[in-house]
């Protein structure tokens, strides 16, 4: 029987050691048999962080490394924590990576040569880094797991090396990231150098003895700035829909369905165990910026998204989009606000990247991932069309799916504070839902007139795009259509199992509570949380509001596909205030997405030089 | 955005940073002050784990979760190199092409490549002692095989530098600090606690654990940055590129 505290760094090191056994074995095994190897792999490490997760219940998991317990409250080692948020996370890594290794069966027809078990490989390292950002109660050692993380990313990112697009776009991403990350390490160096700690909880305690000047500030804007570069929020975003709409598919299922909201976790955790003590950065202060910093974030990447006609890129672009609404929901720091946002979260990976997943059969179909290129060529494909627009409708929010739960929940926690942020919630959920339904009608229904086809300016088709598997004639893999099945249907569980909630809404009164977390990570007693548990049910407002973001969704997705075939005076006057806005707005707001790599790092320094100057007043 | 204005904002955003981060500066330690929390704890343990050099006792017994992770990403790096500058499609390959070398550089070649390897093997080994161990002491095994090439041409590297059993070695050196970090599992303690006996201090034995996962650091970084440098090396002499490319991004 193995304890609970060996479990934590298990959790790391079986993916670890998965990939190297990949990497040796893999120059000898045919190709099924590495398919099944990392399966089996993958589904050994869901049971790990499965097991992990009932034996953590609602307390913490502490697992000391090398032995290096406290003594007298001090220690030399590095300490994983695992609280419910946490290891709920790592959790849903792991069955995000189970459900891409399975996808990616019948998917890459071309491994590079004598190193067949690279890209297996390759996954488990990003699972185990992932993982151990997850897991870390150390700051540094979160940087170690977030860079472990990010190495991998850059590499699966531009695998597909025959187009140079995915080489720009993984050329992008390793840049802006990683200074991103130097940034983060900066700040690791003031936290260090005023409090000698490195654990998380640690230099929360012995922060609160400072008072707070500037140094506290700047060594909060700048650790975070690297988790907010990850997590894409404007105007530090510039990476992810070029890195995000180039990689292969399965890596997008994985970047968007988890890496990217690891980002808005650590900035959380960051803030809750370190930052919000006594003299440390107020509620009201964290609340007001981030959560300006969420709306913007959720405006951006929905209007972005409304605009794109490059499927994967529409599918970033609501990741930016929704990304917004987690930070904004985190940000309100609430305990509800919190269950919602991890609901939100858990629902919408599995939406999310059972849309690329289909996205993925379109490509191996087609070679193109083009709204207008596509129209009307998906309709021999019916339940591939039924899964995208399922995937639209759980994207734009229609009860009972998890995604309308969290958002309900988290907009109910923050309407008191922010009266409109319901509003921004329907609107954020129904663009990005209303995007991928109007693909759907387009490209599998054949609906509405056919769309221009030509170069308009500022624009990315998605055509010519290089199928990632090479014999369009077969058959699709039943696993292709097989996962997203799957994810959609967890999908609509998140919604309907009670258990769920009630666990979630728990673990985010433990994960907003300072005290206990400092107690159990330092002293390893468990302190019960002061607050009381938030409801996290379904409520009559938040199904009505659901349904008002679903019927949005639907009406926006019906007026683009018709819209154009109508011929009338009010018609005519519709199209031609949105023409203005639309040049006003939107063209120049395009026109900042430039793909150029200085416009990227150079809004990288305006936004942290913002994040500066308001944390520091 | 042009250059100008992409210019301009920067340098307006880096003189805020500037002012912010010197400010915050001013709110560090004073320079000399006698207090360092982990510093002094740090040292302590490793005097009692009998560790002459601290800095490998804080990394790879104190702190070996850290450079596990390193470790793994030196390991991610090595697979992700061989992924993108793996031979594609459309690129054509020539033979390497003899250079020319005076007969002095070859001898001092010849003389400076085992004396760069056993210098390199020292290093490694004498991590928990001296400045020095498995990173430090890789790297200089992985020079020194490149002498060869300074010293004779690629042909002659490439005969010297068996890749596809570095390959594997890479893979098992890393492979092997995973593994080694279950020997404190298995004693009945957590996992990577340096469990085996710690010898004697200032001995090449002592430390316990810490040789031994210098050692296999040393071997995983060695012939991973020759795997690493023989991706590029290749596609620098011999891939010769068959068509131009466009660029990326989008809007």
């Amino acid at each position: 029987m193995v304890p609970t505290t060996d479990l934590l760094p298990l959790a790391i090191a079986v993916p670890l050691l998965g990939a190297v056994v990949l990497v040796v074995v893999g120059r000898w095994l045919p190709r099924p048999a590495i398919d099944a190897l990392v399966t089996v792999w993958a589904v050994l490490e869901v049971g790990c962080l499965a097991w992990l997760w009932l034996r953590t219940g609602d307390g913490h998991s502490v697992s000391w490394l090398g032995g290096w317990s406290p003594v007298r409250g001090e220690s030399v080692g590095i300490v994983l924590v695992g609280d419910r948020i946490g290891v709920g996370l790592a959790l849903l890594t792991g069955a995000l990576v189970l459900a891409v290794v399975v996808y990616s069966w019948r998917y890459f027809d071309e491994p590079p040569e004598a190193h067949a078990g690279t890209f297996p490989a390759l996954i488990l390292l990003f699972e185990a880094g992932m993982v151990g950002f997850a897991l870390t109660g150390d700051l540094f050692d979160a940087f170690v797991f977030f860079e472990l993380m990010g190495a991998v990313a850059y590499a699966l990112t531009g695998y597909r090396i025959e187009d140079p697009r995915p080489v720009q776009g993984a050329l992008v991403f390793g840049v802006v990231n990683s200074l991103g990350a130097y940034c983060s390490l900066l700040g690791i160096g003031l936290v260090y150098a005023r409090t000698g700690e490195l654990g998380l909880a640690q230099i929360g305690v012995q922060l609160a003895r400072h008072r707070p000047d500037v140094l506290l500030s700047a060594a909060f804007v700048l650790i975070v700035t690297g988790l907010l570069v990850k997590a894409a929020v404007v105007p530090l975003h510039f990476w992810l829909p070029d890195a995000h709409s180039v990689a292969p598919t399965p890596v997008c299922m994985l970047l968007s369905g988890v890496m990217v909201e690891l980002g808005v976790y650590g900035t959380a955790r960051v803030y809750w165990v370190v930052f919000s003590g006594p003299h440390g950065i107020t509620h009201a202060h964290l609340r007001a910026v981030f959560v300006a910093a969420g709306v913007l974030t959720a405006l951006v990447g929905a209007v972005m998204c409304w605009q794109q006609r490059h499927l994967k890129r529409l599918l970033a672009f609501s990741t930016v989009g929704h990304v917004g609404l987690f930070l904004a929901g985190t940000a309100l720091l609430t305990p509800a606000a919190t269950a919602g946002t991890a609901l939100y979260v858990a629902a919408h990976a599995g939406v999310k990247a059972a849309l690329f997943a289909t996205t993925g059969v379109l490509l191996d179909r087609y070679g193109s991932v083009d709204e207008h290129g596509l129209y009307r060529r998906g309709r021999d494909l019916p339940f591939v069309g039924a899964l995208f627009a399922v995937g639209g409708l759980g994207l734009a929010g229609l009860p009972p799916f998890g995604t309308a739960l969290g958002k309900a929940v988290a907009e109910h926690a923050g309407e008191d504070e922010f009266p409109w942020l319901p509003a921004v919630f329907v609107l954020v959920s129904a663009l990005t839902g209303g995007a991928v339904l109007r693909a759907a009608t387009r490209i599998f229904a054949g609906a509405g007139p056919r769309p221009r086809d030509q170069y308009a300016g500022t624009e990315t088709t998605g055509g010519g795009e290089e199928p990632e598997i090479r014999d369009p004639q077969r058959r699709v893999p039943v696993p292709m259509l097989v996962v997203p099945a799957v994810l959609l249907a967890a999908a609509l569980a998140v919604g309907l199992l009670p258990g769920l909630g009630a666990a979630l809404a728990h673990a985010a009164r433990q994960f907003t509570d300072r005290t206990a977390y400092t107690t159990a990570a330092i002293h390893g007693h468990t302190v019960a949380p002061s607050t009381p548990v938030p409801d996290v049910g379904w409520s009559a407002e938040g199904v009505l509001l659901a349904l008002a973001s679903t019927v949005l969704a639907v009406l926006l997705a019906m007026a683009a596909v018709w819209g154009p075939a109508l011929r009338s005076p009010a018609v005519g006057r519709a199209t031609a205030v949105c023409d203005g806005v639309g040049r006003r707005v939107i063209v120049p707001l395009r026109r900042l997405h430039s793909g150029h790599l200085g416009d990227y790092v150079a809004w990288l320094a305006v936004g942290m030089a913002v994040l500066l100057v308001v944390m520091a007043v | 955005m042009s250059r100008s204005a992409r210019i301009r904002l920067f340098w307006a955003t880096a003189v805020v940073f500037a002012a912010v981060y010197t400010l915050a500066c001013t709110g560090l330690p004073h320079f000399g002050t006698a207090v360092h929390p982990y510093g002094t704890r740090a040292v302590a343990t490793s005097l009692r784990q009998r560790t002459a050099n601290v800095v490998s006792s804080v990394n790879f017994d104190q702190r070996a979760l850290d450079t596990l992770g390193e470790e793994s990403i030196l390991f991610a790096s090595v697979l992700g190199t061989l992924v993108l500058l793996r031979r594609a499609r459309d690129e054509r390959v020539g033979p390497p092409q003899a250079g020319r070398v005076l007969p002095s550089t070859r001898l001092l070649g010849l003389v400076m490549v085992p004396i760069t390897l056993l210098t390199g093997v020292y290093i490694v080994a004498h991590g928990q002692l001296s400045p020095g161990g498995g990173f430090q002491g890789g790297v200089i095994l992985a020079t020194g095989l490149h002498m060869a090439y300074v010293a004779a041409d690629y042909r002659v590297l490439k005969r010297i530098r068996p890749l596809a059993v570095l390959d594997l070695a890479d893979a098992l050196g890393a492979g092997a600090f995973v593994a080694l970090g279950f020997a404190g599992l298995i004693a009945g303690g957590a996992y990577l606690q340096n469990v085996l006996p710690l010898g004697t201090f200032g001995q090449l034995s002592s430390g316990g654990l810490v040789p031994l996962l210098n050692a296999a650091v040393g071997v995983e970084v060695g012939s991973g940055i020759i795997v690493l440098l023989a991706s590029f090396l290749d596609q620098a002499v011999e891939v010769r590129p068959a068509r131009n490319s466009g660029s990326g991004g989008g809007t």
